[in-house]
């Protein structure tokens, strides 16, 4: 018999298919079923929210101090929710924006276009006699509040430090402490005390020392380089120095390159 | 790649035909070459041991530049651009569009120039009118001031139009973004100062106005200059060789650094050499007596010549060297915050001395300098107001000697651990001071009986 083309299935066979595969179905549903609409009736129309919010106690809010009133600072003069007042001169506003005094004065209410065009503010003045808003581009009136003292123990004053001594040295601009002899750093680094309280060379110096070296060894003469002079044609050489780069790729890849990589690796 | 593979029998073509440019040009209208294209950058010799600081772009070259004590020209992706593709003048490629673009601003920049020759003419003109009055008083002197108001703003309109004529340039702008505009150009004035504004300048007014420095020191300053500060630091290991650390505007400086007199770079972006004051004032000194606050001035010097070339200013040798012109009424007193006392805010201000009044006029016709006066030192130094540094007013001082507020630069002191070895070496007296809040009564309350509500 000659190879036919294969036909398509008889409207019959897809009849036979499709009961069979009906049978197998789990779910029968064609359309969705319709859901009912919930509706809640007003059984309880005088009770109306159970569960609501009710009013609670009043919290005694508004003014604490009137205007022209003495306070000394860390008074209360305004509690409120939110910025109705915000704080003016020598006033600082807490958590809950609650308006302290901040310097012994008496209590000014005031508005200052030139700092906020709507904004009300409460301020300090130190004189009854003075107002608030301080006029513009004069200097401002601001008081001291301190009072000056001996000290107890004078500090004692910086000697120049000697250059083989153990002590430790400050650093140019003199906020950092280095230790330069010592059991601790035998070989005479400048190590200087860093955030989290560690001694170590700063990342410039170690990625420096290199360069360093090299110059020191050209002020010589010499070189600290392995294969200083390219050779060509020594294929030698070029072996030996692709071995060696190879390695040290090798060793960096497992180490990675900073940070968390290479050995750490997800399995 | 495909680009650079497409121009290259073009490029090849300009490159033999370079002598007969200007014959052969893409462009309807011919093309002339700017005075501001420079030369393309030669190729780097790979044999050669200077490098080019326009076409380094690895690592290695880059030491080397450095090496060499200068600094790459560009950002590195052009660098590397530059250094591997085919040297064509950017203002010679063979882009049609480019080129009619180029044609067009050119003759743009023609007319503009023409126009100028036109305001210059028309400026000596309108100057040699001479004002004549019925009566000798009001009409005249209303006249003599009309003349003097057109004088004055057709100079403006002339300073526009020289910077109008070149801001379209793309060569202009390339240089002055390389940093190599020559300040003596009113084009490359106006290019920084727009930079100044956009920016830092912005900064500088807000530190200036939060630290309350402008109520404070004076009644208001818009700084027309733009300054920079920066101190120098002596390494104990190497001490001849000291370094400038730059300070920003409002930054904390430590004493050990501030004890040593500051460099000052003041830039005018207005053509001239005009002669300055600096005056260095701490409005935080803590006065116990009065409960308040008192003003120092740590340095003050008179007649120091600022001009948009000559920016720097060794606040430590003026008047000792021949390249530093100055004359120093208080010199430099290390800044220092007793313990325990708010931070101080040492501000520099830099004051412009008047000019005498003929001279503006003529400034903007001839192009001449305004000379500005020099203030008599030696009469300031004997004066009982502005010899003394505790107690300095700086509104009093510029009233009287007629100074305009052109700058300003700021920088914060506290007590550090240096403070009292540099009040020590400067011979200050109250090193060893510490200051403590007062104690104030709280107000009386009712107590009630028990002691536990104590």
């Amino acid at each position: 018999m000659p190879l036919t083309h294969p036909k398509a299935p008889s409207m019959a066979t897809l009849a036979c298919l499709q009961f069979a595969l009906s049978t197998l179905r789990t779910t029968h549903h064609a359309v969705p079923a319709i859901t009912h609409i919930t509706r809640r009736n007003a059984s309880h129309q005088a009770q109306g929210r159970a569960n609501g919010a009710k009013d609670g106690a009043g919290k005694r809010l508004g003014a604490k101090k009137t205007g022209g009133e003495y306070v000394v600072p860390g008074n209360i003069l305004f509690r409120q929710r939110g910025t109705h007042w915000f704080p003016g001169d020598n006033c600082f506003m807490g958590r809950d924006h609650t308006i302290h005094a901040g310097s012994p004065g008496y209590v000014r209410y005031y508005q200052d276009p030139a700092r906020h065009p709507k904004r009300k503010f409460i301020g300090i003045v130190f004189e009854k006699t003075q107002s608030l808003p301080q006029p513009t581009h004069a200097a401002r009136r601001r008081q001291l509040g301190m009072l000056a003292y001996q000290m107890p123990t004078p500090p004692q004053p910086e000697t120049t430090p000697d250059e083989h001594s153990a002590a430790p040295t400050k650093s140019r601009d003199g906020t950092t402490v280095s230790i330069r002899n010592s059991k601790m750093n035998p070989g005479g680094l400048q190590l200087t005390l860093g955030p989290g309280y560690q001694y170590r060379q700063s990342n410039y110096e170690i990625g420096r020392s290199g360069d360093k070296k090299e110059a020191a060894a050209n002020a010589k003469g010499k070189t600290i380089r392995a294969f200083a002079k390219f050779k060509p044609g020594d294929r030698f050489a070029a072996w030996r120095k692709s071995v060696v780069r190879v390695a040290r790729s090798r060793e960096r890849k497992v180490m990675g390159r900073g940070g968390k990589g290479g050995a750490k690796k997800k399995g | 790649m495909t680009l650079q593979r497409a121009s290259r029998p073009v490029a090849q073509c300009i490159r033999q035909s370079s002598s007969t440019l200007h014959a052969r040009t893409l462009a309807t209208t011919t093309i002339e070459p700017s005075s501001t294209d420079a030369a393309p950058p030669p190729p780097s010799d790979p044999f050669s041991h200077t490098r080019n600081p326009f076409t380094a772009s690895t690592p290695a070259a880059e030491k080397q530049l450095a090496q060499q004590k200068q600094r790459p020209v560009g950002s590195r992706r052009r660098r590397a651009a530059l250094s591997s593709t085919t040297q064509i003048p950017f203002t010679q490629l063979p882009y049609q569009a480019f080129q009619e673009a180029r044609a067009f601003l050119q003759e743009d920049r023609r007319e503009k120039l023409e126009a100028i020759g036109l305001q210059r003419v028309k400026l000596v003109r309108l100057q040699d009118q001479v004002v004549v009055g019925e009566q000798d008083g009001e009409v005249e002197r209303r006249k003599q001031r009309e003349k003097d108001n057109r004088v004055r703003s057709m100079g403006r309109r002339l300073e526009e139009m020289k910077v109008m004529a070149d801001i379209n340039d793309p060569m202009v702008k390339k240089k002055f973004e390389d940093g190599q505009g020559d300040m003596t150009k009113p084009i490359y004035r106006h290019l920084a100062d727009a930079q100044w504004r956009s920016y830092k300048r912005q900064i500088l007014v807000q530190r200036l106005t939060q630290m309350n420095v402008i109520p404070d020191v004076l009644p208001a300053l818009e700084p027309i200059v733009s300054t920079g500060l920066a101190f120098p630091t002596t390494s104990s290991t190497t001490p001849a060789r000291s370094r400038l650390k730059r300070v920003q505007h409002g930054d904390f400086v430590s004493s050990t650094l501030s004890s040593q007199p500051p460099t000052l770079w003041i830039q005018p972006y207005n053509k001239g050499t005009r002669l300055c004051t600096v005056a260095v004032v701490n409005p935080d000194v803590p006065n116990v007596e009065k409960d308040g606050f008192d003003h120092r001035c740590h340095f003050l010097a008179v007649n120091i010549p600022i001009s948009p070339i000559n920016t720097r200013v060794r606040l430590g040798e003026l008047g000792s060297t021949s390249e530093n012109k100055g004359d120093v009424l208080l010199p430099w007193l290390p800044a220092y915050a007793q313990k325990g006392a708010p931070y101080q805010r040492m501000s520099i201000i830099v004051l412009e001395q008047p000019s005498p009044t003929l001279t503006p006029i003529l400034t903007t016709l001839l192009g001449a300098v305004a000379e500005s006066q020099e203030l008599d030192a030696e009469s300031a130094s004997q004066d009982p107001r502005y010899n003394v540094r505790d107690g300095f007013n700086l509104r009093s001082f510029v009233d009287r000697y007629g100074l305009k507020a052109v700058g300003a630069d700021l920088f914060r002191t506290k007590w550090d651990e240096g403070t009292a070895g540099v009040m020590q070496q400067a011979g200050i007296v109250g090193w060893d001071v510490e200051f403590r809040r007062k104690r104030v009564e709280p107000l009386p309350y009712q107590r009630k009986a028990s002691e536990r509500y104590r």
